[in-house]
């Protein structure tokens, strides 16, 4: 087998792993919010709740957040 | 002092909206003549014989395409991200006086590398390089603006409150880091003057690639310059303006994960898309056409996103111009998305490359989403940074429909020239010689450049409406309180 | 991603690089390994021609023409055989252009003259009726800067090995050297000479004066960078 051959196989497999990693992390976030053990939706209220006195959907530590 | 509510602090952004909007007009202002002397030759000398070198249409094209690229776009980017990134990271620029001075000090190395580019492309100094003009002393200016941007970037992220970081700060990010990258690489160039002992132009330089090497570099670099100046940033804006402009919050959070790591994983590799039936190799032409065609999916998951997120509430889309504003950028950005992939085709390729499709191509994306999404957000920012609602809506309502007129001029003028001029240089008469001259095929075009001119002039005289506009909710417009900035953006009249 | 780097600026900033940088890894990277080769028949430019690529450079004419045929009978046809990828290994930057508003001038100087050029640079549209382009007179005036192009002769020669003074096999089968000057005042000399034979192509007589007095100005450089394009 030469080089290029090797490329060729080695490209396909490569193909194959990024389709098996793509949805799984699909099928990831979706069982896991389904599931209730990570709500990923709220995150997107960080662009609505963006006022300075607003609290932060995630505080960066409990002892540091804002009065 | 000690006992001031803390709030978000806007000096820069203001900065680099005005910037912004001065800028936008001067490119686009560059572009209208450009389209006019392309029509009309004659223009190249409306400032007379002796100042031709300079108003001739070689000379300003490479101004018309930087000043827009990074003048209006760029200064448009920055203005957003000293906006929304305090805000989505709930941190105030003026709670570190460090940043505050990194940041001041980015806005004004940016505005001197303004003038110094401006100055030279007229003065005909260049690289060569589309998008990549500059000769060493400038690009090494540029990578200090963009290392302070750096700076300010990482820095108000390690300051933040909010621990998650939101998808617009994800788009930021990417575009620092892809620029970054790109540009460095490609503008590897070594100064003749030092490397021959002192002879010659001290700014002069020499690329470090050679011919096919150098095609390849320079259009990775400039098809990605591309994806991370007028997709990543403004899709970062898009993320963040419309959502809060009009109080939905985005669609679905986990399909905009899925859109960035599918897009910052695709868009590199379809660089090559420019470079078909070229000399560079095969593989390389065929990959570039095949993840152009894959890259409407990441492309077109950001803008359903957008458009389900006014899910049952599309009222506001007639009610608000500033919606409109949005919501046909996200259109057009599908749009030309859609379009890109096609013309990456090789076929299709063989007949739209080096032709005026291209052209319009660029445009639709550029004036359609790029410079659309900008002003909208400018007008979102605006009541919120003065303090002033936006003078007028009705104004704003007949600046989006002179300027949808125009782009739509833009582009169908520029589809047509591009096809017909295609297919006329390929043509073959009955005894397999070419049906026409070269000139035939440029001769025809003058109807289409006419049309894509007038196009062009409603598009700027939209950019005059919307400087007016911003003038007087910077200076006159009624001033709002607190509570009417939260979601939809006061108007008046 | 599982929603912990969206937490951990750094890390993202880290996946967002390798994830980006990926493409150029596997893309750029093979092709710069097996970099062109020069094809038989192509030379490094000489003083002179290079002094008119850097007026085409300055002037942006990469903006209207491009200098790439595609292999198609239509092109093939019009401007002569398809490029090949190591008829470029001298130019720095490629001047491939991405717009023909003009046509391709890949092998102009095989089918256009000094005296062809010398007129339409002066009025494009009293040689090609119809013609869209400007008119370059100033190029008659301004004086080419042949100190740059020795300095950028001598920057290639000394950092990429560009083959100045050796002998280049031709595709005729005989050999030819492209001289490079050991000093500047040679090269301006050599450089003289050429654009002397130039200008004797020539009408504009301020142009002939301006040669015979030593000056070379710019459209003589240009026409000497065009007339070598084959």
């Amino acid at each position: 087998m030469d080089i290029g051959t090797l490329q060729a196989y080695a490209y396909f497999g490569f193909t194959a792993f990024l389709v098996v990693v793509l949805y799984s992390y699909i099928y990831h976030l979706y069982s896991a919010q389904k599931k209730g053990t990570r709500d990923y939706e709220k995150y997107g209220n960080i662009a609505l709740n963006d006022e300075i006195t607003d609290q932060p959907i995630e505080a960066i530590s409990k002892n540091d957040e804002i009065k | 002092m000690e006992n001031r509510p803390l709030e978000y602090d806007y000096t820069v952004a203001k900065w680099f909206m005005l910037v912004t909007v001065v800028l936008g007009i001067v490119g686009m202002l560059v572009g209208v003549i450009l389209a006019w002397q392309m029509a009309f030759p004659g223009v190249n000398l409306m400032l007379g014989e002796g100042l031709a070198e300079y108003t001739n249409f070689s000379r300003l094209r490479p101004l018309h395409t930087d000043s827009v690229i990074f003048g209006f776009t760029l200064s448009g980017i920055w203005a957003t991200w000293y906006y929304v990134g305090q805000r989505v990271l709930k941190v105030s620029m003026a709670e570190s006086k460090f940043l505050m001075f990194l940041a001041k000090l980015h806005f004004f190395v940016y505005l001197l590398v303004v003038v110094a580019v401006v100055g030279t492309l007229l003065l005909g100094i260049s690289t060569g390089k589309e998008y990549a003009d500059f000769e060493w002393p400038i690009d090494i200016a540029v990578v200090v603006v963009w290392v302070l941007w750096g700076m300010g970037l990482f820095g108000l992220i390690g300051i933040r409150r909010e621990k998650s970081l939101y998808i617009s700060i994800w788009y930021y990010i990417a575009t620092f880091l892809g620029i970054a990258m790109l540009y460095l690489f490609n503008n590897m160039e070594i100064p003749t003057y030092f490397a021959s002992g002192g002879i010659g132009n001290w700014y002069h330089s020499v690329s470090m690639y050679s011919g096919t090497n150098d095609a390849l570099v320079q259009w990775w670099y400039g098809h990605n310059a591309v994806a991370f100046g007028f997709t990543v940033p403004i899709v970062a804006m898009i993320y963040y303006f419309l959502p809060k402009e009009s109080g939905q919050a985005v669609y679905s959070y986990k399909l905009s994960l899925l859109a960035f790591w599918g897009l910052m994983f695709v868009y590199l590799w379809a660089g090559g898309h420019h470079l078909i039936y070229s000399t560079v190799p095969d593989w390389m032409q065929t990959m570039g056409s095949v993840f152009s065609v894959v890259l409407i999916l990441p492309s077109w998951g950001s803008a359903i996103n957008m458009l389900l997120t006014m899910k049952g509430e599309w009222q506001q889309v007639a009610a608000s111009p500033l919606i409109k504003f949005m919501i046909l950028a996200s259109t057009f950005y599908m749009f030309s998305t859609l379009e890109g992939p096609i013309q990456a085709i090789k076929s299709v390729n063989a007949l739209a490359h080096f032709t005026d499709w291209i052209v319009g191509h660029v445009h639709d994306g550029v004036l359609g989403w790029v410079a659309f999404m900008i002003m909208a957000a400018l007008f979102h920012m605006a009541p919120r940074v003065y303090k002033r609602e936006i003078y007028s809506k009705s104004l704003m309502n007949t600046q989006f429909w002179v300027q949808t007129l125009g782009v739509v001029l833009y582009f169908t003028s520029m589809w047509i020239a591009g096809i017909t001029q295609g297919m006329m240089w390929r043509a073959h008469d009955e005894f397999g010689n070419l049906a026409y001259s070269f000139i035939d095929t440029v001769a025809v075009l003058h109807p289409y450049f006419t049309i894509r001119a007038v196009g062009g002039t409603l598009y700027l005289v939209g950019m005059f409406l919307f400087a007016y506009n911003m003038y007087k909710t910077m200076t006159s417009a009624r001033r709002v309180e607190e509570s009417e900035l939260q979601n939809a953006s006061p108007m008046g009249a | 991603m599982f929603h912990w780097l969206e937490k951990h600026p750094f890390f993202f900033a880290v996946a967002v690089f390798v994830t980006i940088a990926f493409a150029g890894l596997i893309e750029i990277l093979p092709n710069f390994a097996q970099a062109s080769q020069p094809v038989v028949g192509t030379k490094p430019y000489s003083t002179l021609e290079l002094a008119g690529r850097h007026i085409y450079i300055s002037n942006n004419c990469m903006g209207c023409h491009s200098q790439l045929v595609r292999p198609f009978k239509s092109e093939t046809d019009r401007y002569g055989h398809y490029s090949l990828s190591g008829e470029y290994a001298y130019d720095r930057p490629f001047l491939w252009g991405s717009k023909r508003t003009g046509p391709d001038l890949m092998r102009v100087g095989n089918y256009r003259t000094t005296d062809w050029h010398e007129n339409h640079m002066k009025d494009p549209a009293a040689v090609v009726p119809g013609s869209i382009m400007p008119a370059y007179r100033w190029m008659f005036k301004k004086s080419a800067d042949i100190d740059t192009a020795y300095a950028e002769q001598v920057t290639v020669n000394k950092v990429f090995k560009t083959p100045y003074n050796t002998e280049i096999p031709m595709a005729d089968g005989t050999k030819a050297t492209v001289k490079l000057g050991a000093t500047l005042d040679e090269a301006k000399a050599d450089a003289l000479e050429e654009a002397k034979a130039i200008a004797a192509d020539m009408k504009d007589q301020d142009v002939k004066d301006a040669v015979a007095a030593g000056n070379i100005p710019e459209i003589v450089a240009i026409i000497a960078y065009l007339n070598s394009l084959k």
